[in-house]
């Protein structure tokens, strides 16, 4: 249902030695994301797995490549029109507005007023209480409570592709199992192709595809178990300019 | 009685569509247009200085007071000096607001100056909407003074909001606040063009353990120009606080100033300010949820005015 073609991003060096070359974030990348399936992507900070999820909502434009999205090339597409055709994106910093609540944005996203229908949403969400509705969505939301809220106006597009840039940042480890099943159950249930950047092991758990970038590519496509020991790799400090000599050899990562 | 045009000025700068319910004083083109007083709250006419005093008896509860002036008269320049006193233990609303339309090439203005004292323990909500409107090119006016003593345990909001239209605003607010009084302040100003608004601001924390804080919001579009100052005078035990935000559409300009002044050691006072364009990331969360660049502006623009 989403398919990327050679897609490469790439951004200009500015400072340094080699200020003025171009650096390549995304290295070409072919894939092909099936409708209705459950992928985490993961891999080492800086492999390009939040730029690939900007690059598909057209949030970052792509140097070269193309993306077809249920059949229709969307490379040219903007963030809007690509809304509009069923793809719905978590932000992993959510924006923080003045002034607008998150009934205002559920609104927005579910494209009604309608209370019932907005408090459905929120029931579905599982969010509690119910008066959280009428929270301003600025600076005085704690990390938790505002990524709950770029979930629910997430899902409430009812999308055909949610998204989610690491959903997990700032949840505490207690409300991480409900998120993950709550994204599991949109996917189940809806058959909302679910695409999920993160580190975190409960997502890889469920997921029916993982995806390692590294340096920009794809590197792994493919179930936990044979995932698990690439991301073990990663664990080992492979970052030599980290390094201290060879007598005071310590990881700084 | 009221016609086509006074209506819409009058929807804009109070929200009424007919005469209101009870206490008002609607001032037209300089004159009363007409007056209505309830058992608690009289009108009089200040026979010293141009204006009306207005006198909210002790204990008045879940009354309003609307005094909306509205100008139509080409190259009228209007001044008045309306004084509120607001009587002890009372919670009244008083919706204020001028609107000024302009069909000809003559300047129209208004200079309000509005007095409040409130008393022990009273609390009142004041609005205050400005809006300039009609085809005319005359230069439209707007220069309100608002002066406010709080006795001790009192409570006010104000709410001054200048919708659009007005070329030229110089605002002045000035409130002293007694013991265990409180006031919070919300303006929100918007301008296009070759506008340019002018708010100055100083509240005297004179009480102990009076509190303060002072929101201003700043929507600059096109080539038009804002300045913000706002002071915070510490003379006790208190807490001041000064949030001042400007958006800046266009090729506008803005000035923010916020100023702390603590004259106690107790004083708490704290400000934050901000000047800049939209927030890309609001942008891109908004659009993400199928809205077009241009709707999203607006939803950000109109909630951050709300």
């Amino acid at each position: 249902m989403l398919e990327l073609k050679d897609l490469v991003f790439s951004v200009d060096e500015k400072d340094g030695e080699n200020g003025g070359q171009k650096i390549e974030i995304i290295k070409g990348i072919d894939y092909s994301f099936e409708k209705g399936k459950f992928y985490a992507v993961t891999g080492p900070n800086g492999s390009g797995k939040t730029t690939l999820a900007r690059l598909i909502m057209g949030i970052n434009k792509e140097t070269s490549g193309s993306i077809i999205f249920e059949g229709e090339d969307i490379t040219g597409l903007s963030i809007t029109e690509r809304a509009k055709l069923g793809i719905s994106y978590s932000f992993q910093h959510p924006a923080r507005f003045k002034g607008i609540t998150f009934r205002d944005l559920l609104a927005i996203a579910g494209e009604t007023d309608d209370e019932e229908k907005l408090l459905s949403i929120v029931r579905r969400m599982g969010i509690c209480p119910l008066s959280f509705l009428d929270k301003p969505v600025d600076s005085t939301l704690s990390g938790g409570e505002i990524k709950k809220i770029e979930l629910a106006t997430t899902i409430a597009r009812n999308p055909k592709l949610a998204i989610y840039d690491e959903p997990d940042t700032g949840i505490d480890l207690w409300t991480i199992m409900p998120m993950v099943n709550l994204l599991k159950n949109e996917q189940e249930e809806n058959g909302t192709t679910t695409i999920v950047v993160s580190h975190n092991k409960s997502f890889f758990e469920v997921a029916d595809t993982i995806l390692i970038l590294n340096g920009g590519a794809i590197i792994y496509e493919g179930d936990m178990e044979g995932a698990l020991p690439m991301l073990a790799d990663f664990r080992i400090c492979n970052f030599i300019p980290c390094e201290r000599g060879e007598m005071d050899a310590r990881c700084f990562r | 009685m009221l016609d086509a045009l006074d209506k819409n000025l009058l929807k804009a700068v109070a929200e009424l569509e007919e005469i209101p319910h009870g206490a008002y004083n609607i001032r037209k083109n300089g004159k009363l247009l007409t007056r209505s007083t309830t058992a608690n709250i009289d009108i009089e006419t200040n026979e010293e200085v141009d204006g009306i005093t207005v006198k909210i008896a002790p204990g008045t509860v879940n009354e309003s007071v609307h005094i909306p002036v509205i100008l139509s008269k080409a190259g009228l320049h209007d001044t008045v000096y309306n004084k509120f006193i607001v009587g002890e233990g009372s919670d009244v609303t008083i919706v204020a607001g001028c609107g000024i339309h302009c069909g000809g090439p003559e300047p129209e203005g208004h200079e309000g100056i509005h007095e409040f004292i409130v008393k022990s323990g009273a609390k009142i909500k004041y609005v205050e909407r400005h809006y300039a409107g009609g085809l005319g090119a005359g230069k439209r006016t707007l220069n309100p003074t608002t002066k406010v003593v709080l006795e001790s345990n009192a409570v006010m909001e104000m709410e001054l909001t200048q919708i659009g239209g007005v070329d030229e605003a110089v605002r002045l607010n000035e409130a002293v606040l007694g013991p265990g009084s409180s006031l919070l302040i919300v303006e929100r100003v918007m301008t296009d063009k070759n506008q340019s608004a002018v708010s100055r601001n100083e509240i005297i924390l004179e009480g102990i353990d009076s509190r303060s804080n002072m929101v201003s919001r700043s929507v600059i579009k096109g080539k038009s120009n804002q300045d913000f100052y706002a002071t915070i005078i510490a003379r006790a035990r208190c807490h001041g606080h000064i949030e001042c935000d400007a958006i800046i559409m266009g090729d506008g300009t803005n000035k923010t100033i916020p100023a702390l002044h603590a004259e106690h050691p107790d004083a708490e006072l704290s400000h934050e300010a901000s000047i800049g364009k939209i927030a890309g990331d609001q942008l891109m969360k908004l659009m993400s949820m199928g809205m077009s660049y241009d709707d999203a502006v607006n939803t950000i623009i109109q909630g951050f005015l709300r």
